[in-house]
């Protein structure tokens, strides 16, 4: 198997050597590498792993290839809006300091206001599994409130914040607040009872029952809160961009847009797309790890 | 015999009263009774077993003597004072082992230490707990690596952790089998012996009821009603083929209505 992909790979440079530079030698770089670690890798163990990726990054070629050939070999494909991936590179090489500073503007809104949401649900959510009295006040409110999406807030909290950067703060965490504090809630109020009757005969204060049973005992609802919240918190965070702040990759998306600029709006996507996956799957490490006890109970 | 065993519990067992206590629960409605005047003394250092049929309020019993649930009426005292909420002088062995799935077994067993804050002070004993339940190769295992005995035998552990002075045993070596559960019938023993606490043991096991206990107290059907009371004052160890105890076990049999098998 090795062999006939490296048998393969050097087919593709060639393909694309006619076309333009830069990228032909690139992607000839990388699949020289690949082709040297799939040698390798028939003597060395280390390699084995990165094996079993060979079909995708084939695949990942053969797209390539075919969308070079569409776009800019045979122009099958209309132009502006489907640039061909060299000219995507080019962006990214050419405007990377404002993409870079987009990625770190929508990063530090996202991030700012998800801990928020997070950590205001978390609290909410165990205060009112816990407490009657705070489920009483805060039920019926969630109740209302909570199915409402955030962007219905937009109009409102850009009128009402100071600034926009603080309004889509207030978004972002609603967004990521609601699922959170639900899942949370559910989670406290599962916990079987037979749990706190042990910790109680063993001398548990309310203090320990709620930090060492209810809420380790939540934790598996509670990630799976988390992660909603991180998935609602990505629209908001694009909407809340592209109408209000004035930076970020939601907005740098819009703004290519309007210059008809395609090329920088796959480039604008593509980064996004890795943000996005890249703290879904951050997320899902600290999961694992937290909940390493849950290993072999239940993955999902 | 009673009475030389009982004097050397004096330091540290509790004493226990039940006074005419009755349960009921409701169940869809309709008034469940499970438990019907139930009168009980248990003197310092004691160990009393309770033989009932299942369901008829045996773990219900246990529950009320732990201070988990008040009963419907009657009274439960120990050492002079009303029993009204749980407390850590009296520990329960749950039939369900129940540790937490998020815990490694050692910090299971620490779970008494640390919720009473006496962590620091007594880390030793949680080698001991799990070194006496056979446990010590698993201390960093986690509950769902256990089989059922492990679990039942880290239970215990967690239990004993604790230094009790009433242990409440809802059937804890019910998940055993018979080779080990004989090896932790001695254990529980010389434990008991040791440590002087008072025991109150639920089991289904009659030998055990009898290997284990000075007084096996037969429970009826629900409403659960003290049937019969049967002394067994011979010195530890006990011996399955005596003569006594086979005709001690006849006699728990018959009480439980379980004659004509014989
Ligand atoms: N929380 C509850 N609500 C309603 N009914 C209950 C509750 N707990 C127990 N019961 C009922 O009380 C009765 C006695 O239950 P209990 O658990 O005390 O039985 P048991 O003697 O321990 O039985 P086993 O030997 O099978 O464990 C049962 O009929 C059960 O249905
Ligand atoms: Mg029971």
């Amino acid at each position: 198997m090795v062999a006939a992909l490296t048998a393969f790979w050097p087919d593709k440079p060639e393909n694309d050597w006619t076309y333009t530079g830069g990228f032909a030698i690139a992607c000839g770089a990388l699949a020289v590498a690949i082709a040297v670690a799939a040698f390798a890798g028939v003597r060395f163990a280390a390699f084995q792993r990165l094996k079993r990726l060979f079909p995708w990054l084939f695949a990942l070629a053969l797209f390539l290839a075919a969308w070079e050939v569409v776009t800019a070999k045979l122009g099958l494909l209309p132009l502006p809006f489907f640039p061909p991936p060299q000219a995507i590179v080019e962006v990214v090489i050419d405007d990377w300091g404002r993409l870079v500073e987009g990625i770190f503007a929508s990063a530090r809104l996202l991030a700012t206001g998800y801990l928020i949401g997070a950590t205001v649900g978390f609290v909410t959510g165990v205060a009112i599994g816990w407490s009657r009295l705070v489920g009483y006040w805060i039920h019926p409110i969630l109740r209302f409130v909570g199915p409402l999406p955030a962007t219905a807030w937009l109009p409102l909290a850009f009128f009402v914040f100071p600034s926009s950067f603080s309004a889509s703060i207030f978004l972002i965490a609603l967004a990521t607040g609601f699922p959170v504090t639900v899942l949370t809630w559910s989670g406290v109020a599962g916990v079987k009872s037979a749990y706190y009757d042990i910790a109680r005969t063993l001398g548990a204060t309310q203090r320990f029952l709620v930090l060492k049973v209810a809420i380790p005992a939540a934790m598996p609802h509670v990630f799976v809160g988390l992660f909603m919240g991180l998935g609602n918190s990505f629209a908001v965070l694009v909407v809340a961009e592209m109408l209000g702040v004035k930076a970020g990759l939601g907005w740098y998306l819009q703004w290519a847009q309007g210059w008809a600029a395609y090329a920088n709006m796959y480039a604008a996507l593509l980064l996004m797309a890795f943000l996005c996956s890249g703290l879904i799957t951050l997320l899902f490490r600290l999961r694992d790890r937290l909940l390493s006890w849950q290993k072999g109970l239940v993955r999902w | 015999m009673v009475a030389v065993i009982a004097s050397d519990h004096a330091a540290r067992g509790s004493t226990l009263t039940l006074r005419e206590v009755s349960h009921r629960f409701d169940l869809e409605g309709q008034p469940l009774p499970v438990l019907d005047r139930i009168n009980l003394q248990v003197g310092r250092g004691e160990f009393v077993a309770l033989l009932g049929p299942s369901g008829c309020g045996k773990s219900t019993l246990l529950r009320l003597v732990a201070g988990l649930d008040t009963p419907t009426a009657g009274s439960l005292v120990t050492d002079g004072r009303e029993i009204e909420a749980p407390d850590p002088s009296r520990v329960v062995v749950f039939q369900d082992p129940t540790l937490y799935p998020w815990r490694t077994v050692w910090s299971n067993v620490a779970l008494g230490l640390e919720a009473r804050g006496l962590l620091r002070t007594h880390r030793g004993r949680i080698e001991d707990a799990l070194r006496l339940v056979g446990l010590t190769g698993f201390a960093n295992a986690y509950p769902h690596q256990l089989s059922g005995g492990m679990a039942q035998r880290a239970a215990l552990a967690r239990a004993l952790v604790n230094d009790p002075k009433l242990l409440i045993l809802d059937e804890p070596l019910g998940q055993l089998d018979s080779l080990t559960r004989i090896a932790m019938q001695a254990e529980l023993v010389s434990l008991w012996q040791r440590s002087s606490f008072t025991a109150l043991l639920v089991t289904h096991d009659v030998e055990e009821a009898l290997l284990l206990a000075g007084r096996v107290i037969v429970l009826s059907h629900r409403p659960a009603r003290i049937k019969a009371e049967v002394v067994n004052s011979q010195p530890y160890p006990r011996h399955r083929g005596d003569p006594h105890f086979v005709e001690l076990r006849r006699e728990v049999f018959e009480q439980l209505g379980l004659d004509e098998a014989w």
